[in-house]
């Protein structure tokens, strides 16, 4: 392994590393985030499911509230956005 | 293997949304009112038009008018529950699994009493609802076996044969006493350690306590002694316990309805019962409908659980019970108000 101090690096090298670590930020921002609405769509997915198997009126109200945690995502997404350009 | 999947996973939201979309196609409680203006042929053609078709379109080649109804009535709360098997997996499926077994229970008292009787097989294939483990057709072949030992041996291998094992086709009420007991303490037994399956316990041994205060309730009139009294009686409760119980049954009828005043339930019933009360109806009724409130109020409270199943089970029954009593009020002719006490709204 290359031991790389800072004192010894220089702006180019610093200034590509930050970019690094942002990309990694931005990164986890979406992955986190869309890991949580997974987790959170699972369960309102499977009852909506559940009550469209019974009754098939419900497929527009099953379909928004399937879609609601969708919004944690896009939080990620924006969070993301404003690490890479901003 | 199968068994840590069974602890492990929750699988309640799929199933709980389904029930409660099936509890939604219930009658509501303003149709009994209704029904209770009606003739039989009309009622008929009400049920028939409504989640009950299938079933009478099914059963309208076979039989006719209140026949009808009966059978139509039985064949959908088999096929309900049957459904809630088929849709259920893992907890959810196990729980319902061990509920249902109420059902064997019921068909095997029910084979046994008509035959006791001397009754057709048909005649009893028409009162089994084939909901539990033991299908329809096997329930068929044992209603068509004429001795008492030929049906012994097609049980021997069912978890009940130990209750039927020393009959001999004479008196039923030890036997089906012993049934009810066998039910009970397998199904406390088979229940785990799980969030889920507490719950499931707790209502359950509510079940039971509201069962035993019916049969305390019932045999401290006819004036049982005790020890007749406490063997009618299911252990493992909740708030009644096996020393609850001895001691309840050991009181004369006053002292027992005042003992009664340390229990929760007699907030429910103390409007309706007195010393001097001549009919136990008011009281059967209040605590069915508190069973009925119950299991809803639980079903809020863990909505992602088997109570919900549990309260729609519970209401389904208690709709195709309320219909019935209305046809054979009708039928025989009972005065309105009569019929009316007897639903359980």
């Amino acid at each position: 392994m290359v031991d790389i101090s800072i004192a010894d690096a220089t702006v180019e090298q610093i200034l590509a590393n930050q970019k690094g670590l942002i990309a990694i930020g931005a990164g986890l921002a979406v992955g986190l985030s869309g890991i949580a609405s997974g987790i959170a769509e699972k369960d309102i997915g499977a009852a909506a499911v559940g009550a469209m198997a019974e009754r098939e009126e419900l497929f527009g109200k099953g379909l928004i509230l399937t879609v609601i945690p969708e919004t944690i995502v896009i939080f990620g997404l924006v969070v993301a956005i404003l690490l890479l350009f901003l | 293997m199968s068994f840590l999947i069974r602890r492990g996973s929750k699988k309640y939201p799929y199933i709980t949304a389904r029930v409660r979309a099936m509890k939604s196609k219930l009658f509501p409680r303003e149709v009994y009112p209704k029904l209770m203006n009606m003739d039989i042929p009309e009622i008929t053609r009400l049920i028939g038009e409504s989640e009950y078709k299938q079933d009478v379109d099914e059963l309208a080649q076979k039989y006719s008018g209140l026949d009808l109804l009966e059978h139509a009535l039985n064949q959908n709360l088999a096929r309900t529950y049957r459904k809630l098997l088929r849709v259920s997996q893992d907890e959810p499926n196990f729980l319902i699994t061990e509920y249902l077994r109420h059902w064997d229970i019921w068909n095997i008292k029910t084979i046994l009493r008509g035959k006791y009787y001397g009754a057709q097989a048909q005649e009893i294939l028409d009162a089994v609802v084939a909901a539990g483990q033991l299908g329809y057709r096997e329930l068929t072949s044992i209603a068509n076996m004429e001795s008492i030992d030929d049906i012994k041996t097609a049980l021997a291998n069912s978890p009940y044969y130990a209750a039927i094992a020393d009959y001999d086709g004479g008196e039923l009420s030890a036997i089906e006493n012993e049934l009810d007991k066998i039910y009970y303490s397998r199904l406390l037994a088979s229940i785990g350690k799980s969030k889920g399956e507490k719950l499931s316990l707790k209502y359950i041994k509510t079940e039971i306590d509201l069962k035993n205060l019916k049969t305390l309730f019932r045999t401290k009139k006819a004036g049982l002694v005790k020890d007749d009294i406490f063997e009618l009686l299911i252990p493992g409760g909740m708030e009644f316990k096996s020393g609850d119980l001895n001691r309840m049954s050991s009181l004369p009828w006053s002292d027992f309805l005042k003992g009664l005043e340390d229990y929760s339930y007699w907030s429910e019933i103390s409007e309706v019962v007195s010393e001097d009360m001549t009919s136990l109806m008011d009281v059967e009724a209040l605590l069915d409908k508190y069973a009925m409130g119950y299991a809803s109020r639980v079903s809020h409270y863990y909505p992602l659980s088997i109570l919900p199943i549990y309260d729609y089970m519970l209401r389904k029954n208690m709709e195709i019970n309320n219909i019935r009593t209305i046809v054979r009020g009708k039928k025989v002719k009972l005065p309105d108000e009569i019929i009316r006490k007897h639903l359980v709204m």
